[in-house]
């Protein structure tokens, strides 16, 4: 027991290591840029606020910065802010707020992110499970190993465009862009739930294809490294069935690595996903992080970017406090 | 902790005469072969900027939306530019980004890798922390704030930008592979002879692994151009010069899908998954050059 607190202390360290830096870097990016930026947000600030007669928001940003005071009060001000939940005003959508913007567009992109993360992980861990565990080295296991390793080094967006060729304007199954049809209203109706999925399906293939030619060739290199161990030749000579030594010895042992492997990626997982998006037109927080770029909304971008790296933190930290239940070596490993 | 379970290099066979690494390099089938196609697509880049007039990058420079024929061999665009002029910009633009953040990235990361995995102690734990975090965080995010913060961005911003935030996975790497190293008898020879910390860092440790370096500097350079292209694609590239990333993006803004100009988006997309192949064949022939275990498959 006493090692699983030392283990979640040592993980929730990194948890609080990786907010504090994301909330600094946001912090301090704007003030150590050459050119001034945070004049040419207070600018543009200033010209919204004033173009609509809008004082409120001039004062909101200059107490937020509060630019004439010194910058560790200033930094101390910004985290009071930020630990109210308070990410300020958008400037190209005045007077809507920057969490109303972000909540908006995070259900989007945390249903598309889980359902394709789930799937292409299980479906690529079964899959390369089974085909590690096959010796034979058949034209057919070549071709799929082949095929796994160019989706895996196809970035997400160049598949997503050659998707969206194929499947949105040469032959126009799916739709172009957008999460749902133009017009209707998000509700729990089986239309638009149908509705919904066709909006997501290539979005979410062009997501699932490439990771799973990631999963699919690790857990099939963990295979054929697990199939030479002692405790597999035992399984065997004790006369297991095939598949049960298969499952219960293999896979099992080798899901862990795998876990690690789905931790690691997470960080570039969301980044690739975020992309796909924008080519989707897909109004996730891709997409929003797309807008405010070319509207200049660099309060949206910031409240967007630090929302996703604290999530992603939290994740990962969630996953950490699993592990040791899963694998008892960790646990052992921090007694040592 | 797979990975570095995984990618220990194993014991030397004591052979007549082991190769050296340039001969191992040069008879590497992938290395070879990735090479000579990386090397093919420059060079035509660099060919067709010496026979294409660099005029014809400029927007109203050729009439628009032109499939290919012979005054354009690849196309126009809407705003009436050579597709074929624009690549001989973008390839070498894009290259240079990652030729620039690969070489950041690796030498920060092999600079706190090595310290890290061979001092130990408090460094190492504090650099583990530093490293454990950077790995965690959505990097492509902490770009997307600097970008959207420098107006006006050139290739070689960007490409600074990208190798400054490059280094975690070589960290990594570099780190377990110098704590599996530094258990060797050799290195124990040397530190009895007296050599200090930082000799045999550099000349025990460096030329051990030297192919090690070039896997994680190729794997680098990849990461850059996907980093440079994602970051273009949302708008944040250079606006002025051209690279792949910026070719994607003008041809998407213009919706060069809908109107079947493939030959605009298709030429960049064809080319970046290109220049990705011989990357990664590059990438695991020097995995092969300095991990014998995996020379043997096909």
């Amino acid at each position: 027991m006493r090692a699983y607190v030392a283990y979640v202390g040592q993980r929730f360290l990194i948890l609080l290591a990786t907010i504090i830096l994301a909330m600094t870097i946001v912090f301090l990016l704007p003030r150590l840029v050459p050119g001034d930026p945070m004049g040419a947000i207070m600018a543009k600030l200033s010209s919204v606020g004033a173009g609509r007669g809008n004082e409120a928001l001039i004062r909101d940003y200059m107490e937020r910065f509060g630019l004439n005071k010194p910058v560790w009060q200033q930094y101390i001000d910004y985290l009071v802010q930020l630990a109210q939940g308070n990410l300020g005003y958008s400037i190209a959508n005045f007077p809507a707020k920057v969490s109303d913007l972000i909540f908006t567009a995070l259900p989007w992109t945390v249903g598309l992110l889980l359902v394709t993360t789930v799937l292409s992980w299980l479906i690529g861990s079964v899959l390369g499970a089974v085909v590690g565990w096959r010796e034979s080295k058949s034209v057919t296991i070549r071709a799929v190993v082949v095929l796994a390793l160019v989706a895996y080094t196809t970035p997400y967006y160049i598949l997503a465009i050659l998707l969206l060729f194929a499947f949105a304007f040469l032959v126009p199954i799916f739709p172009l862009a957008g999460a749902y049809e133009v017009g209707t209203k998000p509700e729990f109706t089986f239309a638009f739930t149908v509705d919904v999925l066709r909006h997501a399906a290539l979005p979410a293939m062009s997501i699932i294809l490439v990771s799973l030619g990631w999963w699919f060739l690790s857990m099939r290199s963990l295979m054929i490294s697990i199939k030479g161990e002692d405790y597999i030749l035992w399984a065997e000579a004790k006369g297991l069935f095939p598949r049960r030594i298969l499952w219960r010895y293999g896979f099992r042992n080798a899901l862990l690595p795998q876990a690690t492997g789905l931790a690691l990626s997470l960080g570039y997982l969301v980044g690739g996903a975020l992309v796909t998006e924008v080519i989707f037109g897909y109004p996730g927080i891709g997409w929003l992080i797309f807008s405010s770029i070319k509207g200049l909304d660099y309060p949206v971008i910031q409240g967007s970017v630090m929302l996703i790296i604290i999530s992603v933190a939290l994740v990962n930290f969630a996953m950490d406090l699993i592990y040791p239940f899963i694998d008892p070596r960790i646990r052992q490993a921090q007694t040592g | 902790m797979a990975l570095a379970a995984k990618d220990i290099i194993t014991e030397e066979t004591p052979s007549a005469a082991p190769p050296g690494y340039s001969t191992l390099i040069l008879q590497n089938r992938k290395i070879v072969f990735g090479g000579i196609l990386f090397l093919l697509i420059l060079g035509t880049a660099l060919a067709g900027a010496l026979m294409i007039d660099p005029k014809l990058r400029r927007s109203g420079s050729i009439t628009r939306k032109l499939p290919p024929h012979a005054a354009a061999v690849l196309g126009t665009t809407s705003l009436g530019q050579s597709v074929a002029a624009q690549m001989t910009e973008a390839v070498p633009n894009s290259i240079q980004v990652g030729l620039i953040a690969a070489l950041l990235g690796t030498v920060i990361g092999s600079l706190l890798g090595f310290v890290s995995g061979y001092f130990g102690g408090w460094v190492d734990a504090v650099l583990r922390v530093v490293i454990d975090v950077f790995l965690a965080v959505p990097v492509l995010l902490f770009l997307v704030l600097i970008a959207a913060l420098v107006r006006g961005v050139t290739v070689q911003h960007m490409a600074i930008i990208i190798g400054l935030f490059a280094w975690s996975w070589p960290a990594r790497a570099i780190r377990s592979q110098t704590l599996s190293l530094k258990t060797r008898p050799f290195v124990d020879v040397a530190r009895i002879s007296g050599m200090s910390g930082f000799d045999i860092i550099t000349r025990e440790l460096v030329p051990q692994m030297l192919p090690w370096l070039g896997a994680n500097f190729v794997n680098a350079f990849i990461v850059a151009i996907l980093a440079e292209a994602g970051l273009s694609i949302l708008g944040l590239g250079p606006q002025r010069e051209m690279t792949l990333g910026m070719m994607i993006y003008w041809s998407l803004s213009y919706g060069s899908i809908l109107q079947n100009m493939w030959w605009w988006w298709l030429t960049p997309v064809v080319t970046l998954m290109l220049l990705f192949l011989a990357l990664y064949l590059i990438h695991l022939g020097f995995d092969e050059v300095s991990n014998p275990r995996l020379r043997t498959q096909v």
